[in-house]
């Protein structure tokens, strides 16, 4: 029992850096590239820079950088939802909250809307997709439209 | 012309058949295998199905059917499981622990023999969790033998592993009860043909990448230690579209659910028939077939601005498109997620498929907090958003579309009728 416990204690304080993505410094980007043992590739557009980490089991992470650093937005698409703990971080909380109060929405999709978060899960079994942005950190000029 | 020629086409097929046979029967001697010209036995192909309240009684617009399942090989070690939700926006049959009551069913197991667990993901990020059993499951007359179902676990016996919760462990919503669910269990009878289907290359060659857990899919687990790690499942051990294993009627389904009045009725019945013109009952008619790209997805084109992401439902309980600023719709006060016009509102969008046919589809859209204060449970007008903006939306056409219409669902590496080309698969209506 001890055993399992302390292989506990490490798996959780090795996840718990990787776990602010959205609305942290681009550095979380390589923590999610190492998660999703995917290879990353970096192209830079009007006003900010994307990284695309695609992995083998088919998932595609984009994640939005501006000029300061920051990831204000992040994409997935994937034949399975991923970890959206890892991409979202403390911004989590508002979709967990979302996932209690819409309960008459049965097998649609997932869309947050609030002051300053804004997120959208949708797909079906095998072929899912969604993005999530903060809107006070979007670059100037760049529209949540690029986030795809 | 061309009308003409197609339908002599099965006639000719037939005759030479029968010239081919001839050449073998003066071969052989005389006793020539006739039965390789006998059509497969007509077996009753439809189940009733039902759109009302469901088990837990506020399920709007949820399509319900029953399903019975048998140990391998038993017709008497059976439980009928009344209020499964009809899906064709997944495929599997995935079944409450405690719907199955006492009835006992093997485990599947994977490439190391250790019995299989299975997580699987809603977009509304619930998710559902428990063991891979073998079992005969029985629809009408038609029959999926020793397949794999999914078993919805109401008291698991391992905890859900971090790889499948994606909200986290503390955060994830587990649908694993019926009050959650709303529905015993779901039968998917989706464009795919298992649940770990990836793609198709060809008419009946499709890759499965949860046979390899080196593929790293997030689906099947095994626990031998109490720690649930991804694991390689035998292709037998994947769980089916119970329709596409069985030994008739097996590339598709048919819904068809009678026209409803704007406003909603308390509920309506239909019929889930199995086989797409296979039989006198699911004969294509006028219907029109759109194939789905890889993903099962097709084009909806609303005021001029094209949705890739598109496709038809019938486990999605209204119309989900587009969004609030969009359509200039507020939301609803009592059911957040609706829409809530002032007044209903009228549609018109195309949908285009990548075999190239093309039509357009009207619907309207009422006040969802007035439709759920009637307290029925069919509408024909019921919508939400489905995403932001138009970079994020799409057009998700669940049961509402169903009402007064054929709708067929066809699944990826089954030959589609009429020589269309549907290698991802298919609807029509």
């Amino acid at each position: 029992m001890k055993t399992a416990f302390g292989v506990l204690l490490i798996l959780t304080l090795a996840a718990a850096p990787a776990a602010a993505v959205l609305g942290e410094y681009e550095s979380s980007v390589s923590l999610d590239q190492q998660y999703l043992r995917g290879e990353d590739r970096v192209t830079t557009n009007q006003g900010y820079k994307l990284h695309q980490i695609t992995s083998p089991n088919g998932a595609v992470v984009s994640e939005y950088v501006s000029p300061e650093g920051k990831v204000f937005a992040v994409s997935w698409r994937a034949p399975f939802i991923p970890n959206l703990q890892q991409l979202l971080g403390s911004y989590t909380a508002q979709v967990q909250q979302a996932t209690q109060a819409q309960t008459r929405r049965r097998g649609g999709p997932l869309v947050v809307r609030t002051s300053d978060f804004v997120f959208v899960n949708g797909g079906h079994m095998g072929s899912f997709h969604g993005s999530a942005y903060v809107p006070s950190l979007l670059p100037k000029n760049v529209s949540p439209e690029v986030v795809r | 012309m061309t009308l003409k020629i197609s339908s002599l086409t099965p006639l000719v097929r037939f005759l030479g058949v029968v010239a081919g046979l001839i050449v073998v029967a003066s071969c052989g001697g005389g006793s020539s295998s006739v039965t390789t010209t006998t059509p497969p036995p007509t077996v009753n192909n439809s189940v009733d199905i039902a759109v009302n309240l469901g088990p837990s009684g506020d399920y709007a617009d949820g399509l319900f059917t029953s399903v019975q399942v048998c140990a391998p090989g038993s017709t008497t070690n059976c439980v009928t499981v009344p209020y499964v939700l009809v899906d064709t926006g997944s495929s599997g049959l995935r079944l409450l622990s405690g719907a199955l009551g006492s009835l006992s069913l093997p485990a599947v197991t994977d490439t190391s023999g250790n019995d299989v667990q299975e997580c699987v993901q809603f977009i509304s990020l619930a998710y559902i969790w428990g063991p891979v059993a073998q079992a005969d499951i029985h629809l009408s007359g038609e029959t999926a033998s020793s397949a794999a179902i999914h078993i919805i676990s109401e008291s698991p016996q391992y905890a859900a592993p971090s790889s499948c919760l994606t909200l986290g462990t503390n955060g994830a919503v587990d649908y694993n009860s019926q009050s959650a669910l709303g529905a015993n269990g779901i039968l998917g009878v989706g464009n795919l043909p298992t649940d770990c289907t990836s793609s198709c290359t060809s008419v009946g060659n499709c890759t499965t990448p949860c046979t390899s857990a080196a593929n790293g899919i997030p689906y099947y687990y095994s626990c031998p230690n109490g720690d649930c790690q991804i694991t390689s499942v035998p292709l037998s051990g994947v769980v089916p579209n119970p329709v596409a294993l069985f030994s008739q009627d097996n590339n598709g389904v048919l819904i068809s659910l009678p026209t409803i009045p704007a406003g909603g009725q308390a509920t309506a019945s239909g019929s889930l028939i199995f086989g797409i013109g296979t039989q006198s009952n699911n004969a294509l008619g006028s219907a029109q077939i759109y194939a789905t790209s890889a993903g099962e997805y097709f084009t909806t084109t609303y005021n001029g601005v094209s949705y890739s992401n598109s496709f038809i439902d019938s486990g999605s309980n209204a119309l989900y498109f587009l969004d609030y600023a969009t359509l200039g719709i507020n939301d609803c006060a009592d059911a957040p997620g609706f829409y809530c016009p002032g007044s209903t509102l009228s549609y018109n969008v195309t949908n285009s498929g990548i075999n190239g046919t093309s039509g357009s589809v009207s619907f309207n859209i009422e006040n969802a907090d007035n439709l759920f204060n009637t307290g029925f449970a069919a509408f024909n007008d019921l919508g939400g958003d489905s995403g932001t903006s138009p970079a994020t939306d799409y057009f998700d056409f669940g049961i509402p579309f169903f009402f007064g219409r054929n709708v067929f669902t066809g699944i990826e590496g089954k030959t589609a009728p009429n020589g269309v080309s549907a290698p991802n698969g298919y609807w029509a209506y």
